[in-house]
């Protein structure tokens, strides 16, 4: 039956019934449920197939110890997690992700917020600044990575050859474990950061005009008006940008891969790229769900404590 | 041909194309329609689907070599596909193979074969099919026929070996007053007569007198570092279960030999391959290591060069190779009369390996590497002695070429090369990090 075969049958079932006969209201509503699930069924396949059954399956593997190369898919109970746990492999990565997290979100948030700021007080040829802040984030992970990989490059890079021309040394930008990170988290604020500008942009100009008039009416100079006005109306689009940029950062993977592959020293490696290569090159599927499992537990746990704190200011 | 304009036309209706259709497909069925050439005979031409990692230089090559196999055998068409070397290949294979649906043949690196045969991932070559098309053990060096095996049976057949080699710039060596009277570089034979002879080389560069790109590359590392390792007549053993057996003073006094040829002046601190790479191009360096698989870019910068093994340093000539393989990925069904062609598609790229040594590639097939033809290509036959000395890496699920076991050597090392750890600790971090991953189930 056609759907709109069904809602001319439905609308007539509407007109016809008499009030009082108690059949009529529960046959349409069958009716009714019967086209809703009809209309909603393509996403709830997907849904289904595609979300909630990988992710049943993937605990599942989780507590198997399932290769890649199809052998021994054996229960074997939580071993996988008490192996991961003691696993220094997977702790370091997941610290690897966490300082990541913590040393990205922060610029990530206050560049787009100055760089909204400074297109909002109404700099000539908005466009132009629009584009050029928002155009890196529509390149590949892999055309930034290359970009970057040459301009870090120790010997022929463009950055050690500008610092040279002031007697700086040679900076190991992507082969120093304690420079690497930052170097990954320039490139991604660069790349990035062109996303979060642009809510900030959209809720800055959503700030009606009357509060900056009234404010300098009162005198409150620009300054003022930024701390009084602008940043308290953006609470809610900040705690969102925070919220996603956190939740992006923990997922961290494809320019780490492409500019280090994790190292040097394993410095840069973060949880998904050990999930990767546990499951992957390493071919232990079961104990790679495992980690993914625990990873997707702190993630979770991060959502709620975001959540929590969200819900008591706005209460 | 009537019939089959007819079923191309605009003006036929949905019932006549079915039914044409039906008619044509029962007709392939019944005859196999052999008589009759042209777009039908294309259509009943069994596919061959070959994966294989080979890009660039190597990848036009290979191409032209599937051409040439194709034009030959009218009877099936060869349907490359091309992945990114290393993990991606390795991974998208080992789950085709496990799903059943892989393609009906595949390259991989024979020292990654170790991590594939013993799961079922590949099926072993037959050798009475393989005699049947001309292809026999005689064919290939003792060294690279025993590589083909586990447990006794032929699992992959050897392409090529490709060696970890040095290159060097002719026109920067006879300045340099390094060159012999044949032409060749002068022997050199200890770590001491080598520096010298970078630092002779350096003096005409004014820049470097080696380069060899390592940074953020574990693969690298592994090949310079494994060749000079295997120069002491060390061995390494990878035992599942079991700590890594290896001679540490070895590694210690090879790795210590590594970290000091970048002083700046031998060789730059750190360059990458890439970087490494330019900079011999430009001259900037006499010396370069790298794979022989680098010529092309050479040629084609047309850059006076010449090449030779490494030199051995320690006193057993050794040389870090791979060999570029074929393999039967396990089918779920296996067509028969596919597998029959892919054998003849095989053994037409073995016989006609000539156009893969130009490539820089030594030819596993000793008909080619005899004939005066491979003997008159240089500078491949300078360093064609590579095969007798090839040194394929530690046999473990883990170990092979792009697998992470080399990565996880960079990561302990690379440190040690830019001078920031000890040779000591660094070789103990990445023992200590192999005997992790030994200690551990074997996925295989």
């Amino acid at each position: 039956m056609s759907s709109s075969t069904a809602s001319r049958q439905t609308s007539q079932a509407r007109t016809t019934t008499a009030p009082g006969i108690k059949t009529g209201p529960s046959l349409r509503r069958s009716r009714d449920n019967v086209s809703g699930w009809a209309f909603a069924a393509p996403f709830l396949v997907f849904f289904l197939v595609f979300l909630v059954w990988p992710i049943f399956y993937g605990f599942y593997m989780s507590l198997t110890g399932k290769s890649l190369t199809g052998a021994n898919d054996a229960l074997i109970g939580f071993s996988n997690y008490s192996e991961a746990f003691a696993d220094a492999g997977m702790w370091r990565s997941l610290g690897n992700t966490l300082y990541f997290t913590v040393i990205s979100t922060v610029p990530l948030v206050l560049v787009a917020l100055v760089m909204a700021a400074l297109l909002n007080i109404g700099l000539p040829a908005q466009w132009l600044w629009r584009l050029s802040y928002f155009a890196p984030f529509l390149l590949a992970s892999t055309v930034v990575s290359l970009f970057f990989v040459w301009m870090y490059n120790p010997q022929l890079g463009l950055i050690n050859d500008f610092l040279s021309k002031f007697g700086i040394p040679k900076v190991g930008w992507l082969n120093d474990p304690n420079v690497a990170m930052w170097s990954i988290v320039i490139a991604t604020l660069w790349w990035t950061v062109g996303f979060n500008f642009l809510l900030y942009l959209a809720a800055m100009q959503n700030i009606p005009a009357q509060h900056y008039e009234a404010a300098s009416l009162d005198g409150a100079g620009a300054w003022r008006q930024f701390f009084s006005i602008t940043l308290p109306q953006l609470t809610p689009t900040t705690v969102m940008i925070v919220l996603l940029q956190i939740l992006a950062s923990l997922k961290v993977f494809d320019q780490i891969y492409q500019m280090t592959s994790g190292g040097p020293g394993g410095s840069t490696r973060p949880v998904v790229q050990y999930i990767f290569e546990t499951g992957f090159t390493g071919y232990r599927l079961g104990y790679s769900a495992a980690i993914s499992y625990i990873f997707f537990g702190l993630i979770v746990l991060v959502s709620a404590l975001q959540f929590v704190v969200t819900r008591r200011r706005s209460a | 041909m009537k019939q089959f304009e007819s079923l191309t036309g605009r003006s036929m209706s949905r019932r006549q194309l079915l039914t044409g259709s039906a008619l044509l497909g029962g007709g392939l069925l019944a005859t196999g329609l052999t008589g009759c050439g042209g777009a039908a005979g294309a259509a009943s031409t069994p596919t061959i689907n070959f994966w294989h990692l080979l890009s660039g230089g190597d990848g036009t090559k290979m191409q032209a070599m599937i051409a040439n196999a194709n034009n030959g055998n009218p009877g099936f068409k060869v349907h490359p596909t091309v992945l990114a070397w290393g993990a991606p290949y390795y991974t998208k294979l080992a789950m085709a193979s496990a799903g059943g649906r892989p393609p009906e043949v595949a390259i991989m690196h024979a020292s990654r074969v170790p991590g594939y045969a013993p799961g079922g991932l590949i099926e072993p070559w037959d050798l009475g099919l393989l005699a049947q098309n001309g292809i026999t053990p005689e064919n290939f060096a003792p060294r690279i026929w025993e590589k083909s095996q586990q447990n006794g049976k032929v699992f992959s057949l050897a392409l090529d070996s490709h060696p970890f080699i040095m290159f060097y710039n002719t026109d920067i060596a006879g300045k340099a007053g390094l060159l012999e009277s044949n032409g060749q570089l002068r022997d050199v034979s200890s770590p001491a007569e080598f520096k010298a002879v970078a630092l002779e080389m350096q003096k005409v560069t004014k820049s470097h007198g080696l380069s060899f790109g390592y940074l953020n590359l574990g693969s690298q590392m592994w090949r310079l570092f494994y060749t000079l390792y295997k120069q002491h007549g060390a061995e390494i053993v990878l035992t599942p279960g079991q700590p890594m057996q290896a001679n540490r003073d070895a590694a210690v006094e090879s790795l210590e030999f590594m970290a000091s040829l970048f002083d700046d002046t031998i060789a730059a601190k750190g360059n990458d391959i890439n970087t490494g790479i330019a900079e011999f191009v430009r001259g900037d360096s006499g010396m370069l290591f790298s794979g022989g698989w680098e010529l092309p870019t050479m040629k084609k910068a047309k850059l006076p060069v010449d090449a030779l093994t490494i030199p051995t340093l320690y006193g057993t000539p050794a040389s870090y190779a791979d060999s570029h393989s074929f393999v039967l990925p396990r089918q779920l069904a296996v067509d028969e009369e596919k597998r029959r062609d892919a054998y003849k598609f095989v053994s037409d790229i073995l016989k006609g390996s000539l156009s893969w040594a130009e490539a820089g590639h030594i030819p596993a097939y000793q008909p080619v590497v005899q004939s005066q033809a491979y003997k008159e290509l240089t500078p491949q036959v300078h360093y064609a002695n590579a095969a007798e000395i090839i040194s394929y890496d530690p046999e473990a699920w883990f170990s092979g070429s792009g697998s992470d076991w080399q990565n996880y050597f960079a990561e302990f090392i690379q440190n040690v090369l830019l001078g920031r750890s000890k040779a000591q600790d660094g070789w103990d971090g990445f023992v200590g990090r192999t005997n992790d991953l030994l200690s551990r189930p074997n996925p295989v």
